[in-house]
This record gives C-alpha cells, sequence and structure tokens, in this order.
C-alpha cells in the first residue's frame, strides 16, 4: 500500500511570469524571448515539485489564463466573451462561445508535454483538461448545435488531446468542479458519465477526474463512482464536514482516492489533523493507493505562497506514510 | 434644508460612480508612493463635487460620493483598518491583478474611514440625503487572506463589530441611510453562510434610528432570497436588470416585503436604457402585486464605476424620468 502526492493543477505567476506576459501582450517580446522566458519559469515550477519528491508534477500552467482559454484559443467557431466569475472566486474567466462545431487547428498538450518532459524526469507530467461538463455549462452556445451535440464535440477533441499523447506516460486528468455545486441533481450529470467514461477508457490506469471547490450530493457523486476513472479528486477542506460525511458513507468503491487536503485557496499552515488522519486511515484500508493533493489548482493565491503549499503537500506525505505505515512511492513508472 | 424624497418610488444610486479625472490623477500619485490621500484632498473633493452635480443634475434622490476615493471596495477598507496588511499580488482575470489583502491581526477600527467622503458629499447635496456605504464583514473576509483567526465566523464577527464603529460614526455625522455592501455572499448561497451574515448584521445595526440597506449583486441570489428575508434590515438592495428580471417570481414565492432597491440599470453595458424600457421594468414589479410603489426604489442594478461618465449620467436621468412617470401611474 502506498501514498503519493501531486498538486492538482496550475501554480500562480511569479513577478517573472507577470512581466513576460505582460511584455508578450504589449508585443515588446518576440516569440522566440517569450518562449525561452515560458521555459525558464515552467521549469522551476516542475523542479520545486521534483525537490519535493511529487511523481507526478504539473508544468505549471502559467500562460493559461482560465481553464478554457488555451484550449478555445486553438479551436476554431469558438470566441471568448466577458468576465464571468469563476464559482466563488474573487477570480473571473472568459465565457467561451461556441459559434459552431469547434474544430482543433493544433493540439493544447502535445507540444508541451515534449517541451517538459525531459525536466521532469524522473518524475511523469499531467496533463489537465477541462471536463465536458464544466465546458458545456460554463460557455455560451449561440450555434446550431445542441447542448448533447456540443458536449459529443468537445469530448472528441478532448480524447485528441489524450490520444496524442498516449506514448508519452504522462497522468491524465479531466477537471470537472462544477460536478462539486450542491445544488446539481443527479438527473443533469447522468448524460455525462458516457462521456467521461469515453474519455477515461483511453488511459484507464492513469486517468482522473477532479472535483473541486465544493462537496457534491451523494446522489452526484455516485454517478462519479460509476465513471471508469481510476482515480477521484475531492477537495476535502473547502466544505470538510460535508466530505468528511461524503466519503466516509460511500468510500470510494473500486477507485484510488485523491484527497484534497492542502487548502489551494487560503494561505494559513495547513495542519493534517486527527480528523483527517482518520478519514484517511479508513480509505486506505479499501484502496492499495492514497494519493494526496492540493484542494484545487494553486494560481489563487501568490506565488510565494504556492511553494510554501508545495511543501505542506509533502509533508503530509510524509506524515501519512509513517503514522499509516504506508509506503511513499516517488516514482510514477 | 431639508429635502423631501418622494413618498413612492425614490430613485437612488448603489454607490460608486466612474472615477473623475481629478480621483483618477489622485489614486496614480497614491499608488505611485508620490503622495497620500491627504496631501490629495482637494482633488478627491473635486471629484465628489463632479460626482454630487452629476447626481443632482440626473434629478436622483438619495445619492453617494461615488466612492472617489476608493480604489478598491476591499482595499479601501483593509489599507486603512488595524490588523490588516497588504498583500502579495493576486490575479483577478487574464493578466490583472490585486495585492489582495492579509489580515495578520485582530482586527481594529482606527478612525473613521467614509464620514469625510460622506461629509463632502453632503456639503454640495443641497439638502438631498447621501448614502452611507461601507463593504460588509463577510465580503471583507471572503475577499481577503486570513493568517489570524482561522475560524471564519470569529473573523466575520470581529469585523462586523469594528465596521459597527463606522456605521456609528457616519449616524453621528448624520446620515439617514446606512447600506453595507456585500456581493461575496452571492457566491457561497447556502444557509449557514446567511446565518453569519445576520449575526454579523444584527452587531453592526442593533439599536440604530436609520434606513439599513444590504446591497448584494449578481450570482444566483434566488439560492439565498428564503434566508436573508430574515436579516434585520429595512431594504435589499439587488441587482434585476442585468439577469433579465429572473429574480421577480421568486419574491412573490417567498413573501418578500421588505423595502427592495429595484436595480433597473444594466451597469454592464454602456447602451442606455430609455425612459419607456425603464417604466415597463417597473410595470413588470407592479404586476406582481407584492410590494407598494412606497416600498420600491429605483436604482441601478450596482455601482456605476465601469461606465464612461458621459454614459452613467444619462443613464441616471432616464431612470429618474421613468421613475416620475412611474409615480403618476401608480
Ligand atoms: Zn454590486
Amino acid at each position: 500500500m502506498t501514498v503519493w502526492g501531486m498538486v492538482l493543477g496550475a501554480y500562480p505567476r511569479s513577478r517573472l511570469a507577470r512581466y513576460t506576459l505582460r511584455d508578450r501582450e504589449r508585443g515588446t517580446l518576440d516569440f522566440s524571448q517569450y518562449t525561452s522566458r515560458l521555459l525558464i519559469i515552467h521549469s522551476e515550477i516542475i523542479g520545486v515539485q521534483k525537490a519535493h519528491g511529487l511523481p507526478i508534477v504539473v508544468d505549471g500552467m502559467v500562460d493559461w489564463h482560465d481553464i478554457f482559454r488555451p484550449f478555445i484559443m486553438r479551436w476554431k467557431n469558438v470566441s471568448v466573451n466577458g468576465l464571468l466569475r469563476y464559482f466563488d472566486n474573487n477570480f473571473f474567466y472568459r465565457i467561451p462561445v461556441f459559434t459552431g462545431e469547434p474544430d482543433p487547428l493544433e493540439p493544447v498538450w502535445l507540444p508541451r508535454i515534449r517541451q517538459f518532459k525531459d525536466l521532469a524526469e524522473p518524475s511523469s507530467l499531467k496533463i489537465v483538461l477541462p471536463g465536458p461538463f464544466t465546458f458545456v455549462n460554463l460557455s455560451q452556445n449561440v450555434s446550431d448545435l445542441s447542448k448533447t451535440e456540443l458536449a459529443e464535440a468537445i469530448t472528441s477533441i478532448l480524447k485528441s488531446e489524450i490520444e496524442l499523447v498516449k506514448e508519452e506516460n504522462v497522468f491524465i486528468q479531466v477537471d470537472e468542479p462544477l460536478v462539486g455545486d450542491r445544488r446539481l441533481s443527479k438527473e443533469e450529470v447522468e448524460e455525462y458519465l458516457d462521456y467521461w467514461n469515453e474519455i477515461a477508457s483511453l488511459s484507464s490506469e492513469n486517468s482522473a477526474i477532479a472535483i473541486y471547490f465544493d462537496v457534491p450530493q451523494k446522489e452526484v457523486f455516485d454517478v462519479v463512482l460509476e465513471s471508469k476513472f481510476k482515480y477521484i479528486s475531492v477537495d476535502v477542506i473547502d466544505s470538510k464536514r460535508r466530505a468528511i460525511e461524503l466519503l466516509g458513507k460511500t468510500g470510494l468503491p473500486g477507485h484510488v482516492p485523491v484527497l484534497g487536503i492542502v487548502d489551494a485557496r487560503r494561505i494559513h499552515e495547513d495542519k493534517l489533523d486527527e480528523e483527517l488522519l482518520t478519514m484517511i486511515k479508513k480509505l486506505s484500508k479499501e484502496s492499495q493507493e492514497i494519493v494526496l493533493t492540493t484542494t484545487t489548482w494553486l494560481d489563487l493565491i501568490p506565488y510565494t505562497y504556492a511553494l510554501k503549499k508545495t511543501k505542506i503537500l509533502s509533508k503530509f506525505v510524509d506524515i501519512v506514510s509513517e503514522k499509516l505505515g504506508l509506503e511513499k512511492r516517488i516514482l510514477w513508472r | 434644508m431639508e429635502y423631501q424624497v418622494p413618498r413612492k418610488f425614490p430613485t437612488t444610486v448603489v454607490g460608486s460612480y466612474p472615477k473623475l479625472e481629478p480621483a483618477k490623477q489622485a489614486l496614480r500619485k497614491i499608488r505611485k508612493k508620490q503622495a497620500t490621500p491627504d496631501e490629495l484632498r482637494d482633488l478627491f473633493v473635486e471629484a465628489i463635487r463632479g460626482v454630487v452635480e452629476d447626481h443632482l443634475w440626473a434629478g436622483v434622490d438619495i445619492i453617494s460620493d461615488g466612492e472617489q476615493t476608493r480604489e478598491d471596495m476591499v482595499v479601501y477598507f483593509a489599507e486603512r483598518m488595524n490588523g490588516y496588511m497588504p498583500g502579495e499580488w493576486t490575479r483577478i482575470f487574464d493578466n490583472v491583478y490585486f495585492r489582495k489583502p492579509i489580515i495578520y491581526g485582530k482586527v481594529e477600527w482606527p478612525e473613521p474611514l467614509t464620514v469625510e467622503d460622506w461629509k463632502i458629499a453632503s456639503s454640495f447635496a443641497e439638502g438631498r440625503p447621501v448614502k452611507g456605504i461601507l463593504t460588509g464583514p463577510y465580503t471583507m473576509l471572503e475577499w481577503s487572506f486570513d493568517l489570524y483567526y482561522g475560524d471564519r465566523r470569529e473573523a466575520i464577527i470581529d469585523l462586523a463589530k469594528e465596521l459597527r464603529k463606522e456605521i456609528e460614526a457616519l449616524v453621528n455625522a448624520g446620515a439617514k441611510y446606512i447600506q453595507i455592501d456585500e456581493p461575496a455572499l452571492s457566491t457561497r448561497p447556502w444557509k449557514e453562510e446567511a446565518d453569519i451574515v445576520k449575526e454579523a448584521l444584527k452587531i453592526m445595526l442593533y439599536g440604530l434610528d436609520v434606513k439599513k440597506i444590504v446591497h448584494i449583486c449578481f450570482g444566483k441570489i434566488e439560492y439565498i432570497l428564503p434566508y436573508i428575508l430574515e436579516f434585520p434590515v429595512d431594504q435589499f438592495d439587488l441587482e434585476f436588470k442585468n439577469s433579465n428580471f429572473r429574480l421577480l417570481p421568486y419574491l412573490k414565492e417567498y413573501g418578500y416585503d421588505k423595502e427592495l432597491g429595484y436595480g433597473v440599470i444594466d451597469v454592464h453595458t454602456t447602451q442606455i436604457e430609455s425612459v419607456d424600457e425603464i417604466v415597463e421594468d417597473i410595470e413588470k414589479i407592479m404586476n406582481l402585486g407584492i410590494l407598494s410603489p412606497e416600498k420600491i426604489y429605483i436604482d441601478p442594478d450596482c455601482g456605476l464605476k465601469r461606465l464612461p461618465r458621459e454614459i452613467a449620467r444619462q443613464k441616471l436621468k432616464n431612470m429618474v424620468e421613468a421613475a416620475k412617470i412611474a409615480r403618476e401611474k401608480w
């Protein structure tokens, strides 16, 4: 039985990153300068995660303005509209507007994986994709496509992203934060189970679905449990009581729990209390593997704190390994 | 001279107004640390006077100082309260950031923070009432980082106790309308959150003989509506226009009977609502048959700060015209 850690998603922008993006927008940085600066920025972030013994690392994704933007920028028939609040954060994303069937001009992940693969060694890289449920429901659809057709089209593009990196030994994570919305009913998500399974079955041994910002109702979570994703990631801190209740009730039969126990939206020093340890202990009896992660992406806090949170995550892996007698896994392969 | 606020459909504003040139200049200097707010008082006075003149030109009954000295509704208070320190850059969207404030100690109200601006606005208001407006404790916490309390309720209650002192200072200065802005509440529309805010509002507003208003905007307000009806306030000021009056049937469903700040001006579009359009929108709430015209305050959805001044002015003027027609009709 093993325990390991990974950061859920993007890192915030350091001063260098902010200036790099600004200068590129202003046109004072040419493309090759821009890419080489980004390489330095991403290398640092990858290096931090490696140094903390995380077997799966993210490249940092500091050039992503929001979870949808890198995708829609590379797809035809999608544009961006105004800003909308992103869940309960004081952060805003630009609403994707679908004017026709989305058509990818180039992939998002393949070039990144090629660029960062060697840097990440001996750790492996993770690709993060916005899930079809969240994508469709946080977008505006002014095309002739029905909602179902749009979901199908998006799913098919996401699948092609995975197909392209299939040989690269990457970890695949599909983010469905909207599934965490406690107001959802089973009926609203059920339709997406097929899409999730299409995605998950491409890489069933190393794919995860990530739910965060809130904790879903049990009936909604039951739909997620039916999915073929081996790993299911849940935000345990934002609504701790509800998360512990949900996971305590059902566990995650047939799946590996990925527990968001480092608060990625707040900057205090996290504590691994007895209540959390008890929950982890219980879950570890039902699974060969336990994964610890951040509650969400780290990009909602300043950069220095994101580095601290990475360190805390790594410390938590050590504590869990020691206290529960689980072997700490530092290599993915 | 006392101004007579119309009995039916009084018109008002939510608070912020486009930053006028002198205020922009002053804020720029403060940002670059070339001067302190006190040294730039004259510029702010000029800006506030401009805002009040626009409000008077449009004919708004209950006006504001336009929040000309506040660059951000949370940072303004955080920078001035003890227990807060400036944070590091946190992203808001795209490549745009703000220094999200950090609570690092017990929060304390040091001195009046908005009273001076309120007094300046009042001095130009020709007797019209000026709203005293402050950011509420829930939003103050949610849009800051907390390194001190660790417990959200505790932090919110402490903030409420301190912000009560600001309200008392405004009331002592003569403010008759107090508005607490809680935009963050609509992002977490759960009962347990609303309960904390209710407790905070009791602390802030207990025993005060003023019009007590809470402004909440955007997000799914229908989810919290049943809980906030128990808040100890006279009026909710809510956004309607931008969400195409989606909220109206819920008011009826939940038996809404407080006064209502009825948002009929979309602050996110530069398209100016015509007088007829606004009258029709007033008709929508009158057709519900739940509130009398005395309980309906006509105003924009939210602060006007993101609009060009000319547009903001004209929107307010049409709003006032529409309210006049509504007073004849109902
Ligand atoms: Zn507002």
